[in-house]
Order: C-alpha cells, then structure tokens, then sequence
C-alpha cells in the first residue's frame, strides 16, 4: 500500500513536471541521435568495412595498428602527438606566466586593456586563418621572412616543408595564437594575491623582481598546476592546428593519432581501420581524463567539470 | 613588452597590406607599394568566392542561433534541484564529454541519415556544445532562487518562467555564449572537411584555404591576376567579423572563461 502510494507521488510528480521533459526533449534526441548512435558504431572495429565490404575479421585491425603494416605510421601519428601537445602545454604555461607578469606590471589602465585586446585577438582566429598567414609570410617564394633572409644574403628556408623546421615553427605558431588567451586566468588569479604581502615586502626592502619572484610565482602555482592538469587530460586531442600546416613532406614529424585516423578512415574511406584506431585514441583519453580528475579533486577539492 | 605586441602585429600588418597591393611580388615592406582594391572587389564580385561568405553568414547565423536555444533549454531543465532524472539527465550529457564513438562512427551516422552534402550536417551536430550548456547552466544557477518560487506560486508555468524571468535576467550570459557560438561557427573548417565535398557548399574558411593551397594561379577565370592580393584579402575577410565583434564584448568573454576555469 505504501509501495503504491510513494509511486502515485512519483507518478504525480512526474506529470507536473512533464514541461520541463519536453523541453529536454531536443537536447535529448540530439545527445542520443549525434553522440550515442555512433557509440555502437564501435563494432566496426572489428569489421573489414570499406564502402565495398563489411565483414567480421576479429582483432584483425588492431594486429594491423599495433604490430603489422601499419604499425610503424601508427606508432611515429602517437610519439608526434606526445611530443606535440605537451611540449606545446609546457611552453605554453611558460609563456603564459611570464606575458601575464609582465602585463602586470603595465601601470596605466588604457594601454594595459589596449595590449590585452590586441594579444587576445589571434585567439578568436580560426586555425585556416592562422595557417593562411602564416604559409604567406614563411613562403620560400618571396615570403617575408625569407625576403628579410635574402637581404641579408642568405639562402631562403622552407620552414613548413622541412623536416627540421617544422616542428619549432608549429610551437611558434600556436603561441603567437593562444599566449594571450592564456594569460587570463593567471591574471585572475593575481588579483586575488593580498596586497598587504607586497606591502610587507616593500617594507622588508624586497624590490619588484623579488616580489616577483618570491610572491606572485608561489601564489600563482595552484593556478598552473590546475591547468597543466586539466589540459593534461586533453594531449591526445590535437587535430586542426596541424591538419592546416603539415603536408606529405613532414609527416615523420608532423602526423599526429587525428590526421592519421583521418587520412586512413576518411581519405582511404577504410572504416573499420579509421574506427579501430578511433576507437584507441578514446579510451586513453577517456582514461587520462578520469585520472586528472582524480588528481583535481585531491589538489583542490573539486571536479575539473 | 612593447617589442613583444609589435612583433606579433607583423604578420596582421604585413597581411593586410599586402590585401592592398596589387604588385605581383611582395618585399619586406609594411605599406602597399601599388595601392589598390581590387582584391576586395574581386571578392565581393566573383561568385566564387562571395557565395562561401554567403554560406559563413547564414549557417554562422542559424547556428548560433540553435545553440543557444538548445544550450539554454538543457541549462534551464538541468537547475531544476528536484526534478525526477535530474542528475540521470547531466550525466547522460556529461558522458559525451568523456568517451565518444570516434571520428569514422559519428561520420557513418551523419552519412546514413543523409546529411552529408547539406548545410544541415555543419549546422546541426556542432550546435549541441556541452561546454557552453554547463557554462550556461552556472550563469543560470546565479540567479535568486525567491524569483522562480514567486512566479510558481502566481502560477506561471516553466515555459513562461523560462521566457519571462530566466531569459531577460541571462542577457549577460546569452551574449557571451552566442558569441562563442558565432566564433565557432564562422571559424568552422573542420566539419566541412568532414562532412562537405560539394563545392557550392564550402563556407568562406574552405575557399580560404583551396585558395592559399593552390599553387599556381586560380582556376576561376574572374580571379585569375589578382592571385596574391586576393589571397591577402580572403584572410582579412575571413578575420573581420571576429576582429568586429570582439573588442565589444571582451568582457563577457572573459566572465565566461574565468568562470568556467577558476571554480572557487
């Protein structure tokens, strides 16, 4: 009877609130429809599948990936994209920290606010932008880097072409595009220092460097640590950025685990391969992902979403 | 720090002038050696390159536009402390952040609902953001509980609740997250790729892109002479609507990211 009664009340409940189901509705088809549906679309891992053929073949695609004829793509796509992101996450924090020092130290409100929208503005570009100007200005022929290379009588470098090149520039490139952006929860983070300790310290006969040094680095720490963490749980996701500035000529530096998913599931329309090597590159980051979260909530008490 | 902020307005200085210059080779210099505008009246001429602007402005518009119906809907149903399937319902959408089937599988699905070749496949999955649904669903969160008890007890029903107190009081919140949308939906390149090989169907960041690619001259007779400059211009085109909207709203762009990082 009571079993009865606390199910009429659910029941109820449930009727007075069926607005708020049919709002969720769309969100919820479209979860389902565009991000669940293809979750069983994994089997196709383990399928010979190309737009001619469908057929089981077991743990074939991955004997592929892991030890046979395409292993040796597959492995260099995985150290590239190790070696990519986090050198790019470190150099990254780094430059970070050290622009939103500096910006700190900019007195005067306007030209603070104006270097700040003109460093965060590359972030609103998109990578196609970003890469345009940048093969423009590196080009071998007649590029401005290399016209200013030929004054000085030297031989003019293809940059994106070359093995030796391409990787510091890629770095470069994606600093000259987020460093700005990045400074901005450094910056929040500044604010919140007490200014009594910089008081204390001006007392002490500490100068700006030393108060740098010995204050506002050690208060900013918590900040960098949480966003090493955070973007720790990303390293396998990089795509865009160098599907738009690598080619057939720096692959061995420049492949990373996307654009090789790509050129094999979408370019070779191989879709079970594609989906195999999809279906890898999910689950190490579903697994970094549950890591630093775990470490986020031991270091500061909350989840990273 | 001057020399810092200089160093890294070159290349937009050098772009841009360039855009303007209709000298066959470029130098070193920061100012048009042959000013000119042609380069922009080409763009603004040949049909193959202002209808791709065209397509950027209507799915850019359309899809802003649903991203923040669907990202306010799913914020609004998800603050709603005691609703039965609440927390079922987050994290059914939280998982999708974490796990997902993969490029190949999720391009399977859109082809057999056939969706690729249409705008609906660049308009459709990208407007379903979960980031900018639990971001919207913070800002909505801010908002004093006393004001939806008050109007159930007038009577209102959630859609009018919704409609008359949630959205007039998140103005803030829908104009930085409309932006983000916009921004992602004009600087979408990735999805086309993807899921776009009609021509007719390539937004402006795609034709920008053939256009740096190809080498030698454009094939469209319209365009043929002018390739350098109108390179130049493409990418100042494509900047532009970002480059306007962006100094306006920096604020809330940066309410937006430090409140979705910095969780205190």
């Amino acid at each position: 009877m009571q079993e009865l009664n606390k199910r009429k009340k659910v029941w109820n409940k449930i009727k007075k609130d069926k607005f708020y189901y049919l709002m969720f509705l769309p969100v919820f088809v479209m979860t389902i429809i565009f991000n669940y549906i293809p979750m069983f679309g994994i089997r196709y891992a383990f399928y010979k599948f190309t737009p001619f053929k469908k057929e089981f073949i077991g743990l074939d695609n991955f004997k592929n990936i892991f030890f046979g004829i395409n292993s040796q793509r597959f492995w260099l796509a995985f150290k590239n994209t190790i070696i990519l992101s986090l050198s790019n996450l470190i150099l990254g924090i780094i430059a970070s920290v050290v622009l939103a020092l500096l910006l700190n130290e900019v007195y005067n409100k306007k030209i603070r606010g104006a270097i700040q929208t003109i460093v965060y503005l590359p972030h609103f570009l998109s990578w196609v932008v970003t890469a345009s100007i940048f093969t423009i200005i590196l080009s071998p022929q007649g590029g401005f880097i290399n016209s200013i290379l030929e004054a000085m009588g030297k031989e003019p470098i293809y940059f994106l072409t070359s093995e030796k090149w391409w990787r510091p520039i890629f770095l470069l490139i994606y600093r000259w595009k987020e460093t700005g952006w990045g400074t901005i929860i450094y910056l929040a983070a500044m604010t919140s220092i007490n200014p009594q300790l910089y008081e204390a310290a001006e007392i002490d006969g500490a100068g700006r460097w030393r108060q740098t040094i010995y204050i506002t680095i050690p208060a900013l720490m918590p900040t960098i640590l949480v966003v090493f963490v955070l973007n720790l749980g990303k390293v396998l996701n990089i795509f865009e950025s160098v599907f738009v500035l690598y080619n057939s000529m720096v692959h061995n530096v420049a492949d990373v685990i996307e654009t090789f998913t790509y050129r094999i599931g979408m370019q070779q329309a191989d879709y079970g391969l594609g989906t195999a090597i999809g279906l890898f590159k999910s689950l190490i980051a579903m697994i970094l992902v549950l890591i630093t979260n775990k470490v986020s909530q031991k270091v500061r008490g909350s989840d990273i979403l | 720090m001057a020399l810092l902020v200089v160093s890294m307005l070159i290349p937009l200085m050098k772009v841009l002038s360039d855009s303007f210059d209709r000298s066959t080779t470029y130098g070193i210099n920061l100012w048009p050696q042959n000013p000119s505008i042609v380069a922009y009246k080409t763009i603004f001429s040949a049909k193959a390159l202002y209808r791709p602007l065209l397509i950027s402005f209507l799915t850019t518009a359309s899809g802003t536009f649903l991203g923040l119906l669907f990202s306010t809907l799913g914020a609004y149903v998800l603050i709603q402390k005691d609703l039965i399937g609440r927390r079922f319902f987050a994290f059914f959408i939280f998982f999708t952040m974490i796990f997902s089937g993969g490029l190949v599988p999720t391009y399977l699905v859109i082809k057999n609902l056939g969706m690729t070749n249409t705008l609906w496949a660049v308009i459709l999955p990208p407007s379903l953001n979960v980031y900018n649904m639990f971001l919207m669903k913070n800002f909505f969160e801010q908002i004093p509980e006393s004001l939806f008890e008050s109007a159930s007890i007038d009577g209102a029903s959630p859609m009018i609740v919704f409609a008359r107190i949630v959205l007039p009081l998140s103005l803030p919140a829908l104009a930085s997250i409309g932006l983000f949308f916009g921004v992602q939906f004009w600087n979408d390149f990735f999805n086309y790729v993807i899921y776009i090989t009609n021509t007719d169907l390539y937004n402006f960041q795609v034709k920008l892109r053939e256009l740096i690619l190809s080498e030698q001259n454009l094939t469209d007779p319209s365009i043929v002479g002018f390739g350098n400059s109108v390179r130049n211009a493409a990418i100042i085109v494509a900047m532009i609507p970002p480059m306007i909207i962006y100094p306006f709203c920096q604020r809330y762009f940066i309410t937006g990211i430090t409140m979705g990082a910095v969780k205190e």
